[in-house]
């Protein structure tokens, strides 16, 4: 094994929130599908059963999708920090180890390795409970949340929305990092502040919001870009459909030419490579907070 | 052969902080090398520029690098302990020594676990779990395991008793030290080095106040207990610092003829502690 996989194997000894959260939110998902209470509507047409395994899957995803931009997050605070408060970056440094490696394997940690793991648990996490709920209902909903077309479809979405992500947030997970490697404390605030403040002068002195809509743009803008969804409807009865009233799959959701022809998906990216780089910068500065 | 670690002008400034002031000094190898001096007089910051993990101004090379340039090269062939608190609270002693195994080339497990199997400290222990001592002992474990040219150690007995601090000390000449081998240590409590040490390099306000080795002290320093009579006749040859000691005048000389010195009173060779308290106050006065 090289240094970048000692490093991440490092990560995983640290963190091991990495994967006891996603186990510990799986199983009190499952816990819920073995003891609550199931009252679902009765599914008829195969339409209808499509629609249910397919918000059924999507809304487990989407739950474990949230917990994990949360946990990211506060990685990603963490991660430059964290051997700075306790003076351990002085073990870590004394070992032939560059900065640049170590932020980048932390950064591979967030944006990649996190949410695969949360990938799985939610995948596992669907299928068991869907299992479990099938057995309980010993309805139609049984065989509606068995649908191997609506989970490969998911695998897809899991995967092209890890990508996009990764991405998309760049910049800001290049700000948190660079935070990190910077505060001599209280991470949290001096990641909001200044964005913050920026604003607020920005509103005081000029009377515009540049900054605010560039911000809300990127925290609220990958589903515009990544996804056709303005051009779908939802329909009682039939699911997501096209200007046609033909259902939708994934392929039809997702936009990767969109999004990768998208100057606002480079233009992030950029940034956010120019505030990972200062963050390794400074990583060889600080030693300690 | 070029010294192990030479530094010219070494000048490191925190704002309107001057911690280091034109520092020259030059460590040879084969030697342990005492870094001596007051709290706050600049010895980490020397150490943190020499470890390439601060930048500064002024020439500095280790093991012939620039290390703030080149700190993951120089650290395949220099280790340090900066102080035995700092291993991770989480990490687990056999992580540890699979961390650094797979991530330094010339760590050798064999010794390393060899080392520990000496101590009372299973591998499934985290670093939270151990005592300050025994946390020494895995430190001292991983960096003897390692074939380096240079070890660096930044006041590496802190806060350990004397116990503690003894076995650190012994393994340290025992086990590790050969002509191979240099040594830089820090500290500000000079007694519990000063049998072990080669050379010493004082160093005060960010200057450096006397750089030599320890045979060289013997032929230049002379400490002389003076009786009140000759006083005015000794205090001629410029001593560098006088003290007094039950009722007697104790003048410290530099580089004074001995046959000079003698017919004032009973002359020793100055302890290293001595020699620290005479120069550090001598300077000031």
């Amino acid at each position: 094994m090289n240094t970048s996989t000692w490093l991440i194997r490092r990560e995983f000894w640290e963190n091991r929130a990495i994967w006891m959260i996603p186990a510990i939110f799986g199983a009190l998902l499952i816990l819920g599908a073995l003891f609550g209470q199931v009252s679902l509507p009765k599914l008829t047409t195969p339409e209808q059963m499509y629609e249910a395994a397919a918000a059924y899957q999507v809304i487990v995803g989407a739950m474990f999708y949230v917990v994990m931009s949360v946990y990211a997050t506060w990685y990603l605070l963490d991660c430059l920090y964290a051997d700075r408060r306790d003076r351990s970056i002085l073990f870590w440094k004394s070992l032939p180890i560059s900065d640049a490696k170590t932020v980048l394997s932390k950064l591979l940690v967030a944006m990649v390795l996190v949410p695969l793991v949360y990938f799985a648990a939610a995948d596992a996490t669907a299928l068991i409970s869907a299992f479990i709920l099938s057995i309980r209902a010993r309805a139609s909903i049984g065989s509606a949340l068995w649908q191997p077309d609506v989970w490969w479809q998911i695998q897809v979405l899991w995967v092209y929305c890890i990508v996009t992500t990764a991405l998309w947030y760049l910049p800001i997970a290049g700000w948190l990092m660079l935070v990190s490697a910077w505060a001599k404390r209280a991470v949290m605030l001096w990641a909001v502040l200044p964005p913050l403040v920026a604003y607020i002068l920005e509103r005081a002195i000029f009377g515009t919001y540049v900054i605010g809509h560039t911000l809300a743009v990127r925290f609220a803008g990958l589903p515009y870009v990544a996804f056709n969804g303005a051009k779908h409807v939802w329909t009682e009865g039939k699911g997501v459909v096209d200007n046609e009233g033909v259902p939708v799959t994934v392929w039809h959701l997702i936009n990767p030419s969109g999004f990768f022809t998208s100057a606002e998906t480079w233009i992030g990216a950029a940034v956010g490579i120019a505030l990972i780089v200062g963050a390794i910068q400074l990583r060889t500065r600080r030693t300690e907070v | 052969m070029a010294p192990l670690i030479e530094a010219r002008d070494l000048t490191k400034k925190y704002g309107a902080h001057v911690a280091l002031d034109r520092a020259t000094l030059n460590v040879e190898a084969g030697r342990i090398v005492g870094l001596i001096g007051p709290n706050g007089a600049g010895k980490t910051s020397a150490l943190r520029a020499i470890l390439g993990l601060t930048n500064y101004e002024g020439h500095l090379t280790v093991l012939g690098r620039e290390p703030f340039r080149d700190r993951t090269a120089l650290m395949n062939d220099c280790c340090f302990i900066a102080d035995v608190a700092v291993l991770p609270s989480w990490l687990r002693v056999d992580q540890a020594i699979d961390f650094v195994a797979g991530v330094h080339p010339r760590f050798r497990r064999d010794r390393a676990m060899a080392f520990l199997a000496k101590t009372q400290i299973s591998g499934k222990r985290r670093m939270r779990e151990l005592s300050k001592g025994m946390k020494t002992q895995v430190h001292l474990a991983l960096t003897m395991a390692i074939d380096a040219k240079l070890l660096v150690l930044d006041e590496p007995t802190l806060g350990l008793d004397i116990l503690a601090r003894r076995s650190f000390y012994d393994a340290l000449v025992n086990d590790y030290m050969d002509e191979t081998r240099t040594i830089l240590i820090t500290t500000h409590q000079v007694e519990e080095v000063e049998n072990l040490l080669t050379d010493i390099i004082f160093i005060d306000k960010g200057r450096i106040v006397l750089d030599t080795s320890l045979e060289d002290v013997a032929t230049r320093f002379a400490a002389v207990a003076v009786t009140a009579d000759r006083l005015d006749a000794a205090r001629a040859e410029r001593p560098f610092y006088e003290r007094q000691i039950l009722g007697k005048v104790v003048l410290y000389f530099d580089s004074v003829d001995a046959g000079k010195l003698a017919p004032f009173g009973e002359m020793h060779t100055p302890s290293v502690s001595d020699l620290f308290v005479a120069k550090l106050s001598g300077g000031a006065a």
